[in-house]
């Protein structure tokens, strides 16, 4: 079995505010083997983003500190480099694109000057040679006419042609691990489901891993290799994109499927979870989802103990008591390597 | 898998499509886009003339208004010879090649910003070291020679300056020269010492440029920098620069000013640097607040993301996102710089008897011991005034060029 390309084991990060500690992950264990893509799922608010900007180490601190756990990245502890180390590790071995592409890009230069800083940085070329990449990296990512598209602001631009800039940008320079946050929120469908083809297809042509942060299940469906659910700061479930999809164990997991529409079913109303997610600073005691929980029957244990994540079953992770064998079930640590054998569009009864 | 159509139908109207030549559409920044809609309204256009007038004639102040004739026609020997050139410096000749370089550049528009600043610091430097080798120090001028000579009848003809009187010249070789009224001879009348307003008043345009240019811009070179330091790193060092920044703007900046010319004597160079170095505080402001706003953008993510150096990040991606504000703010602090050195001179405590300049004049226009000499107060009091009026329409323009509410969509 492979090594984890990224292992994150018991990440624990706060936000200092005046009123107290804001606890936006707690005891967050992933992992990510080469070629890998990891979904990242969960509501507004759950920790998605913030644990991927902790691994890159962008959270400004203060607020943000990280109170525990380790980010490994090839065997070593990220939380332990220091700012110049992290920066040679930015963009050139893990990159990261953003939800908003119209932002995400420096109004004032050309997207050519943009691509070329970073490959001057991380790969040591200049000048033509440099120029050169950057051509090669906007056709990749099927840009047509790269080189004069190079000499062009991104507000020449449309939000899918500037998302793909991104991806061109953040993949320059050859990373091993791509952070993707939402890349496709912004963005019309149309244009999503090109951006989610262009994606996998440059994953496939390098064995880049992904992680790909999103809210949108049929994204997760169509690119994933394995899931993780986030709620509250925590992960609550992980497994492969196929078990979680067929068998989903966590109630929080059971009502996001719920809650989306499918094809060809009898038009009724759509299943929600009742209740809001909880706010950080008022967390509710136990499991933090036994409020809207359906399963909760006036059992103290819901709302006493809060649960941690189990093996439930084969390489299948939960954080319920209320599982079948959950009392029973072993706490090991999240690592699942499986790549998904069917080609996109198997799990289309789920897709938004 | 199809990517056309979104490099194609998902552009906005107006857009060039790809078909069409290379270059049709605008490229241009931020920067360069306010620069333009600055310089296209009137105010702005009225107040680059008229600092471009002033330039213009401080520049070649030398050569409009000197006792000494642009050219002579000895009778004995028949030579012919410019008595004006004996009179420059090698400031004056590197000053003028710097302006007509630069005029040449603008006009022309075929080099980057970057190419044109090398070609005018090269011929800069090209003219100021022959100028400065070939040209030896010269002794007290005697200002009357050439009227001397003419009235005596040594010279076949003699072609004069505009102004045919040095600012330092104090006509001595004519009586009662003093404190005169504007006339045929002295445009604008003389001063308290005999001298020429006028001349006084060109080459005024000197020191009056200069020290708004230079004091502001030591200013805004501290600014940007502690405010970039500040906005970026937000927290505590932010809260310790803001109370520093507090301290320094409770100083009284005239009094401080006076006291330091007390003390260590009348100087242009050091009145540019106190004013710059307690001038600072609103351009810091500014940069902090644009900052603190950049900061959280996420193309300022996207640059630590891929690696950058803080350097980079903080001068290349937010500085000239965040400028645009202190440009305005710039554009006031010339006009204050100026109008700081006229109230300094004014008093008393500004340049001495030799440096021209608008305030020193304004204060010999009461202590002449006659009364009102209005013609002293007048002309310099409409310079200085215009003067500010121009940064001020510009500051103004450029102000409203940067309201994203006035900005015209193009």
């Amino acid at each position: 079995m492979p090594e984890p390309l990224l292992q994150v084991r018991d990440l624990n990060v706060a936000f200092e505010t005046s009123r107290g500690d804001v606890r936006p992950v707690r005891d967050v264990n992933l992992a990510i083997y080469p070629g890998q893509t990891l979904a990242v799922v969960g509501e507004s608010g759950c920790g998605k983003s913030v644990t991927a900007m902790s691994i890159l180490q962008l959270l400004p601190k203060p607020p943000a500190k990280y109170l525990s756990g380790q980010i490994f990245f090839q065997g070593r502890d990220l939380l332990q480099l220091g700012e110049s180390e992290m920066r040679s590790i930015r963009g050139k071995d893990i990159a990261m694109i953003f939800q908003e592409p119209m932002t995400s890009l420096n109004p004032v230069y050309t997207i050519g000057d943009q691509i070329i800083e970073a490959v001057t940085l991380h790969q040591g070329k200049s000048g033509r040679a440099a120029s050169t990449i950057a051509e090669a990296a906007l056709a990749d990512v099927g840009i047509a006419d790269p080189a004069r598209r190079l000499g062009e602001y991104p507000h020449q631009m449309s939000g899918g042609m500037r998302q793909r800039v991104m991806i061109a940008m953040a993949l320059s320079c050859q990373p091993k691990l791509l952070i993707a946050d939402e890349p496709t929120t912004a963005l019309d469908v149309t244009i999503q489901a090109q951006i989610l083809e262009l994606l996998r297809k440059l994953q496939k042509e390098r064995n880049m891993a992904i992680m790909l942060i999103t809210h949108d299940l049929g994204v997760v469906a169509e690119n994933a290799d394995s899931v993780a659910v986030m709620y509250a700061s925590r992960v609550v479930e992980t497994a492969t994109v196929e078990e979680l999809f067929d068998h989903p164990v966590h109630p929080y997991t059971e009502g996001l499927f719920k809650s989306i529409p499918k094809l060809g079913a009898d038009r009724h109303r759509l299943d929600t979870i009742p209740g809001t997610v909880p706010n950080p600073q008022r967390f509710p005691g136990g499991c933090k989802f036994h409020p809207r929980c359906h399963r909760m029957q006036g059992d103290q244990t819901c709302s006493s103990v809060e649960p941690n994540l189990r093996e439930v079953k084969q390489k299948h992770w939960a954080s319920c008591h209320r599982i079948d064998g959950y009392q029973t079930a072993a706490v090991t640590v999240p690592s699942i390597s499986h790549k998904r054998q069917v080609t996109a569009g198997a799990a289309t009864e789920v897709s938004a | 898998m199809t990517n056309a159509p979104s490099s194609s139908s998902s552009q906005q109207p107006g857009y060039e499509p790809a078909a069409t030549p290379p270059q049709v559409t605008a490229r241009r920044t931020l920067l360069q886009q306010t620069l333009r809609d600055t310089f296209t309204r009137p105010g702005a256009r009225i107040g680059v003339v008229w600092i471009t007038i002033l330039a213009t004639v401080g520049i070649f102040a030398p050569l409009l208004a000197n006792s000494a004739p642009l050219l002579i026609k000895e009778k004995a020997t028949g030579a012919i010879s410019s008595p004006v050139l004996s009179t420059l410096r090698p400031s004056d000749i590197t000053l003028a090649v710097i302006y007509v370089v630069t005029i040449t550049l603008l006009l022309w528009k075929r080099f980057s910003l970057g190419q044109s600043i090398v070609m005018i610091l090269a011929a800069g430097l090209l003219a100021f070291l022959p100028s400065f080798l070939l040209i030896k120090s010269q002794d007290a001028p005697v200002y009357e020679r050439y009227r001397l000579n003419e009235a005596a009848g040594q010279y076949e003809w003699v072609v004069r300056t505009i102004v045919p009187f040095s600012p330092n010249d104090r006509v001595n070789d004519v009586s009662g020269t003093k404190l005169k009224s504007p006339s045929g001879r002295h445009w604008l009348g003389t001063s308290i010492f005999g001298e020429d307003v006028l001349s006084r008043m060109m080459y005024a345009c000197r020191v009056a440029l200069t020290i708004g240019l230079i004091s502001t811009g030591i200013a805004v070179t501290i600014g940007i920098f502690v405010g970039g330091l500040m906005g970026y790193f937000a927290g505590v060092f932010d809260l310790l620069a803001m109370r520093c920044i507090e301290i320094l703007e409770a100083i009284p900046r005239l009094i401080l000013l006076l006291i330091i010319t007390v003390f260590f004597g009348r100087s242009l160079y050091l009145m540019m640097t106190v004013i710059g170095l307690i001038g600072w505080t609103a351009d810091a402001r500014f940069i902090r607040a644009e900052f603190l706003r950049l900061r959280n953008l996420d193309f300022v993510a996207a640059a630590k993301a891929l690696g950058l150096p803080l350097r980079s990040i903080i001068f290349k991606h937010m500085l000239p996102n965040g400028i645009a504000p202190v440009l305005v703010n710039a554009s006031f602090s010339v006009a204050g710089a100026i109008l700081l050195e006229s109230t300094l001179s004014f008093l008393g405590l500004g340049l001495g008897a030799e440096d021209p300049s608008w305030g020193q004049l304004l204060n010999q226009a009461r202590s002449g011991g006659t009364g009102f000499n209005w013609w002293i107060a007048t002309f310099p009091g409409v310079a200085i005034f215009f003067t500010v009026f121009s940064y001020v329409l510009i500051g103004e323009a450029m102000r409203d060029a940067l309201d994203p509410k006035l900005r015209k969509r193009e």
